[in-house]
């Protein structure tokens, strides 16, 4: 499969926009104009195209829902606020290819009747960040962002938003928050966002591997993007693999593309000598995968039937050398440290799993502890009040029946096998 | 124009209620921070003076976001990620040896004001694993001669 | 609307209810910590979880929570399924990993709702090994004690604080398990209502300081139904006291007025009844002597006296007081009054007449609970509301939440001003004309005739948009040609328009009831002239009358005796050759009638060691000691207002029967002259009794001379200069304060600056500064 998000992507100097329209940049813009908006919801529908925030859900499906008589203005929101371990293939979209994302944002607001965007970068990619307010002021030089776009009669603002840090802000709702200037906790399910987002008003949020695929959609058509996937995949997707290979690094591959082509093809394997204890298969809240899940295609569907999640595509690899406890122990520190401490299952629970994941993996750890880490995650993951926390407890649970072995090892002998370094985790 | 000068500008223009005034709180706290390294109580002050909110509103989002200080840093600020992919890459020890080769424990600054350590959650370089950030700049992967190189550089130049 | 079944009972509920708050409605008890009745959902303890079987599915029962669950007829809801039941012990558990079991020495025990929580719902055992978060504490001022370590992070003190009572210096700090709440800095909470996060609060984190100065635990509490003393509004309060001492007051519900709050008057003014300059023993002269002995000397005067007798009763005095001593004087042909200024009288006449009717009135405006002002979708308030009446501004800061623009006109800082869509300075002379100009702009709106009508064109359109318009006065900064015209703007709106007075004391209506017209002038012109020889006054302060309290202590030098009935050091009290120290509120029973006409009836809480009487107790003894036949209480009552039934403590009051006063209404004009006034600016802690509550009293203004910068400027006074205050009863030097919540030539002053000035609220003063 030929490259096509990634094909203009430069990091070390990505394209201006002259270069950017030299290499078929901002074409989509006209073929959507020449559209009716519900006209592009219809095509990305038929197309397939799921949100590559972690979802799945379908994009046209969530665009035709949001609904065409919904109330004014509504706004667009591009997520670009990744902080998922594992997983960095947004940021080689912004810092790469600044344009892109904004020619999407404008297609996109046009078929959603958006008169605003926002673009919300995470703060740690501020240079990215900045990268992209460049790219904005030459697109709004030009007149491709602002009032009456390419004589179309349609307005758009767009507005970047840099964030402080934080890995809840990437919780739709949350975000949705904090261009508000409100505290990012979560809301209640109810109104949806897309009823009442930002403002009170209609909010769209999509990732932004999302939303560049969409131009590419428009300008091809909807079959050929399905025809870009294998293994019943549609489209082309981002893949990370890091953790323990030979080449960590992003592949654009067609969808399905299975775990073992990515992670022995394309990220140069396991080191010498190593061999494959697992793997997660897209960022730190997905359940993890065994060496015989290989050839599981990476896709949405197949790893949820594997009993995991695709999430957002970044495998993280684990090999024998890795103690699954202290594994564990790193990710749930991470999300206890992370939890914005709005409901109790999440801001109390998850330090609980973290404390009794460091006894066991100092040592401390005690026979009953196995049964507790268990009954814990069956409470917490089903009371709390938004996805956070069953995110969080997805891998524990996973690993607690994958590894069990491990776990108990450290019990029974009251050491890590895997030396003393690993003992205070990772 | 300064950030700050530019905010103060499009603030200026805002009716006193608009939400969006509210929502400049975080670009606030920024270029507060982006001119004094961190924001102080007179610089939260500051941000509620330019956003309509109350000392005590600004100060809930200041404490909310990892990448507002609310305590000196040193003139860098080196973001050293504890996250899996580097800490299964030799992260965990990287973080001991910025420690002891800069002299200075997390969180704390060098006596020369140059430098601050942070742990950081996932930077999104795990394909350079093990990977730091300091002042924009995306580090990784990173090992003790690389590590050495940058503190001497950070260190050295003011 | 349609009905839910809970553990196969019925449960009715209304469109919009959710699963928990119907339950709870009906008395079912689901446990819970976020949710408030006041305060609504939030669903962040997760406590509150229900098994819920769907009706129009063959889905299977799933657990939900109850506080975000819609409910919907035929909805099949199980409190105790073994699901719902883990998930609680779940939350629970987990709460208590960082709580710090610290119950035995936790002031919130005994009436902690975690606790009960955790007894009900929670696993008899611990598990977590872990160290627990710990925080440091934050001085928040004296009225409320802050311990973090118990938070269990429901969010209801921010909740309170800011949704609610619109505060901003209280909020939540940080994120995970280390959220804060607490302020930006240690410092007093600003907030009029911060005492109530004490009873928000389902732990101990937010205690009453006050309280635990004097600690008891709550189950050795000595509590009755009461009713607050310290303003007009009548709040249900439950009072507690050990050991023959006051100890606290606490919130009782009622649903009409205070419903789930108090204000910090309210909560924290009770310590007046433990000040140690307190007297608890009569004295004469100064020195201290029997009961019993005071008695009979008292009586001596009074029998000297013959008719040259007077009574002054007060607004704060109770119903029963006053109707006596008004008893006594008709017996003894004596005359009664009730208020010490005339023209506070005649303003409350003024508003009783709006209130209630003369003979032949046609219609009136109606009043409104604080349940009903909540509703309210356009107000305006003539004053400081939150000064007078500090619960008014609460219940108007539910309307301002709902969307009502409000609109205030305000001589003096009106804390309201900062939700009003309007405020307007107006200084007190132009009160009168202004109002009459809002009422012609409500009657003919294309009359505003210059941009500076704009802004009273804009609140009179807004008001007469209104379907629930609402108006607000304080009666003790407004004249009574000012509160009829306030009555005639209410009525010239929508016909369910609804009108309220803030008046000036607990009892201020019954008080005006029992008053005959034109009383107060008669009886100080009396006690001038010498036909006064005798006077008892019961709970009032006329030497501490800020404009008449210079010409009440020339004249109370000529009586034989003054004999002063108060539980408080007022001046008067301190100037009574007899002084006869009464029952505090929470150690009597009585009634008040508060501003809408409700009588309230209080039961005595608790004894002294050496129990003191009640007014009408005292009057009641006199009258045993000069061998009078004087009626009992409820046959004074029912002389004075025929039909009256004494309101049972505990109960939600009853109305006050109409009883047509004479309509006097004095309509003696503001004086004119010279460039500056005088104006009463209050806060919130602002009252007699309130005034000898120490805790409280450390949050009052620092006394200066408040004045408009506008006005400053054009005097060419700057901010801090000092200036000389000359007005009839001495000259003071004061700091001047520039507040733009001051109307212009009008100098905003403490009710005890004018006190010691000798004006009241609109009258000249003279200002000079000092090099």
């Amino acid at each position: 499969m030929e490259a096509v998000l990634t094909q203009h992507l430069d990091p070390a100097a990505p394209l201006g926009l002259e270069a950017y329209r030299g290499v078929g940049g901002y074409r989509s813009l006209a073929a959507a104009f020449d559209l009716k908006p519900e006209a592009i919801i219809k095509t990305v529908e038929a197309a397939n195209l799921r949100g590559r925030g972690g979802a799945g859900f379908s994009c046209g499906v969530k665009w035709r829902l949001r609904g065409v008589d919904a109330a004014k203005p509504r706004y667009l929101v591009c997520n670009l606020d990744e902080s998922e371990p594992g997983t960095f293939k947004d940021r080689h979209l912004l810092y790469g290819g600044p344009h892109q994302i904004i020619e999407a944002v404008i297609v996109a607001a046009y078929a959603l009747q958006s008169e605003r965007a926002f673009i919300f970068v995470r703060g740690e990619y501020a240079t990215g960040g900045n990268g992209l307010k460049r790219a904005l002021k030459e697109a709004e030089a030009a007149g491709l962002v602002g009032a009456n776009i390419g004589g179309s009669g349609f307005d758009l603002q767009i507005d970047v938003h840099l964030s402080a840090g934080r890995y809840i802000c990437g919780e739709g709702s949350a975000q949705i928050n904090a261009l508000e200037g409100r505290r990012p906790n979560p809301r209640h399910k109810i109104p949806r966002t897309s009823i009442k987002g930002l403002w009170g008003q209609p909010t769209t949020t999509n990732n932004v591997e999302t939303l560049v695929n969409v131009p590419h959609i428009l300008l091809n058509g909807a079959d050929w993007f399905r025809d870009l996937g294998i293994n019943g995949g549609c489209g082309s997707k981002l893949y990370g693999v890091s953790g323990k290979v030979q080449h960590p690094g992003l592949f654009e591959l067609p969808t399905g593309t299975t775990a073992r082509e990515l992670i022995f093809d394309h990220a140069g394997g396991l080191a010498e000598g190593r061999s494959l204890l697992g793997f997660l298969p897209g960022g730190a809240s997905t359940a993890f995968l065994l060496p015989e899940h290989l050839d599981v295609p990476m896709d949405f569907d197949p790893v949820a039937k594997a009993g995991s999640r695709l999430g957002t595509g970044g495998i993280i690899v684990l090999d024998d050398t890795t103690c699954p406890v202290a594994v564990a122990l790193n990710l749930m520190r991470f999300f206890a440290r992370e939890s914005c401490g709005f409901c109790t299952p999440c801001r109390d629970g998850l330090p609980y799993l973290a404390q009794i994941l460091a006894a066991i993996a100092a040592g401390e750890g005690q026979v009953e502890d196995l049964a507790l880490l268990e009954d814990l995650c069956e409470k917490i993951a089903p009371q709390s009040f938004c996805a956070f926390a069953p995110g969080a407890v997805m891998p524990l649970t996973s690993s607690l029946q994958c590894f069990r072995e491990h776990y108990a090892q450290h019990i029974a002998t009251g050491r890590c096998p895997f030396g003393k370094a690993n003992e205070g985790g990772l | 124009m300064s950030k700050l000068q530019e905010l103060e500008k499009h603030l200026a223009q805002l009716p006193p209620a608009h939400p969006e005034r509210r929502a400049a709180v975080v670009p606030a706290m920024q270029a507060l921070q982006t001119e004094r390294g961190y924001l102080d109580d007179a610089a939260v002050e500051e941000v509620a003076r330019l956003t309509g909110l109350s000392a005590t509103e600004v100060e809930e989002l200041a404490t909310f976001y990892s990448l507002i200080y609310r305590r000196p840093v040193g003139r860098h600020v080196l973001l050293v990620c504890d996250s899996l992919c580097c800490a299964m890459n030799g992260g965990k020890q990287l973080l001991t040896r910025v420690e002891q080769m800069s002299g200075v424990s997390l969180g704390e600054v060098t006596a020369d004001g140059a430098l601050s350590v942070l742990p950081s959650i996932c930077l999104g370089l795990c394909d350079r694993a093990p990977a730091a950030l300091v002042d924009g700049e995306a580090l990784g992967p990173l090992d003790e001669f690389a590590l050495a190189a940058l503190l001497q550089r950070l260190q050295g130049e003011d | 609307m349609g009905t839910i079944r809970i553990d196969g009972r019925d449960i009715p509920f209304e469109e919009g209810d959710n699963v928990l708050k119907a339950a709870l409605a009906a008395g079912v008890k689901i446990p819970h910590f976020c949710y408030h009745h006041a305060l609504g959902s939030l669903g962040a303890c997760r406590l509150c979880a229900v098994e819920i079987t769907p009706k129009e599915t063959n889905k299977a029962p799933q657990v939900v929570m109850a506080c975000l669950e819609p409910a919907k007829d035929g909805l099949q809801v199980c409190v105790s399924a073994a699901a719902a039941r883990r998930a609680r012990e779940g939350v629970i558990e987990l709460l208590m990993t960082n709580h710090p079991h610290d119950c035995p020495v936790c002031d919130e025990g005994g009436e902690c709702h975690l606790q009960e929580m955790t007894v009900d719902c929670g696993p008899p055992y611990r598990r977590y090994r872990g160290r627990k978060r710990t925080f440091p504490n934050q001085y928040l001022g004296p009225l409320v004690h802050h311990e973090m370590n118990r938070c269990i992070t429901c969010y209801r003190c921010t909740r309170f604080y800011r949704d609610y009572a619109v505060g901003d210096d209280l909020g939540a700090m940080r994120l995970r398990n280390e959220v804060y709440f607490g302020r930006f800095q240690d410092g007093p909470l600003d907030s009029p209502f911060a005492g109530n996060l004490v009873e928000v609060c389902p732990t101990g984190v937010f205690t009453d300081a006050v309280f635990r100065q004097r600690f008891t635990r709550v189950w050795d509490l000595k509590t009755a139904p009461s009713i607050c003393p310290h303003c007009s509004v009548g709040c249900n309060t439950l009072p507690g006291a050990r050991d023959g001492t006051l100890r606290r007051v606490r919130n009782r519900h009622h649903p009409e007025i205070n419903r789930w709050f108090l204000c910090d008057r309210g909560r924290y003014g009770h310590q007046y009844s433990e000040h140690t300059a307190r007297s608890l023993l009569p004295r004469i002269a100064g020195a201290s002597i029997s009961y019993r002995n005071a008695l009979t000397s008292a009586a001596e005067h009074i029998k000297t006296a013959g008719d040259r007798l007077g009574g002054l009763g007060s607004a704060r005095e109770d119903l029963e007081g006053n109707a006596l001593l008004r008893a006594l004087m008709h017996k003894l042909d004596g005359a009664y009054a009730a208020f010490s200024d005339p023209a506070l009288e005649s303003a409350m006449a003024a508003a009783i007449v709006q209130r209630q009717g003369t003979a032949g009135a046609s219609s009136l405006a109606k009043l409104a609970s604080l349940a009903e002002m909540e509703q309210a979708d356009a107000a305006l308030i003539v004053g400081d509301l939150t000064g007078h009446a500090p619960m008014m501004d609460l219940a108007l800061r539910q309307a301002y939440r709902r969307g009502a623009p409000l609109a205030v006109l305000h001589s003096t800082p009106a804390p309201l001003a900062r939700f009003a869509v309007t405020a307007l300075t107006v200084s007190p002379r132009e009160m009168g004309a202004r109002l009459s100009r809002l009422s012609e702009l409500v009657a003919d709106p294309s009359a505003a005739s210059s941009t500076q009508e704009a802004a009273l064109a804009d609140i009179a359109a807004r008001l007469t948009a209104a379907r629930r318009p609402l108006v607000a006065g304080v009666v003790e900064t407004l004249a009574a040609p000012e509160i009829v015209a306030l009555a005639q703007l209410a009525m010239a709106l929508d016909p369910s328009a609804r009108l309220v007075y803030a008046l000036p004391g607990p009892n201020a209506y019954g008080a005006a009831l029992l008053a005959p017209a034109g009383s107060a002038t008669a009886v100080l012109e009396a006690v001038e002239a010498g036909r006064i020889q005798t006077l008892i006054v019961a709970g009032n302060d006329p030497l501490g009358d800020a404009r008449l309290g210079p010409r009440w202590r020339a004249a109370c030098q000529r009586l034989d005796a003054l004999i002063v009935l108060d539980c408080v050091a007022t001046a008067t009290a301190q100037a009574a050759d007899i002084l006869l120290p009464v029952a505090a509120w929470a150690e009597r029973g009585g009634t008040f009638v508060n501003y809408e006409g409700r009588a309230q009836g209080f039961a005595p809480v608790f004894q002294r060691p050496e129990p003191l009487p009640t007014t009408a107790d005292v009057i009641a003894d006199l009258a045993q000691a000069l061998d009078l036949a004087l009626p009992d209480v409820t046959a004074a009552l029912s002389d004075a207002i025929p039909g009256y039934q004494a309101p049972i403590p505990g109960t939600l009051g009853s109305p006050i029967p109409v009883s047509p006063l004479p309509a006097h209404i004095d309509v003696a004009t503001r004086p004119e002259s010279g460039p500056w006034q005088a104006a009463l600016t209050t806060w919130y802690g602002d009252d007699p009794l309130a005034s000898f509550a120490p805790a409280l009293m450390e949050l009052a203004p620092a006394p200066a001379a408040r004045i408009a910068p506008a006005a400053a400027s054009n005097a060419g006074i700057e901010d801090g200069a000092r200036v000389m205050l000359r007005g009839p009863a001495g000259a003071l030097a004061l700091s001047v304060q520039l507040d733009s919540g001051v109307a212009m030539d009008t100098i905003a002053l403490a009710r005890a600056t004018l006190v010691q000035l000798g004006v009241g609220h609109g009258d000249p003063l003279d200002l000079e500064q000092i090099p």
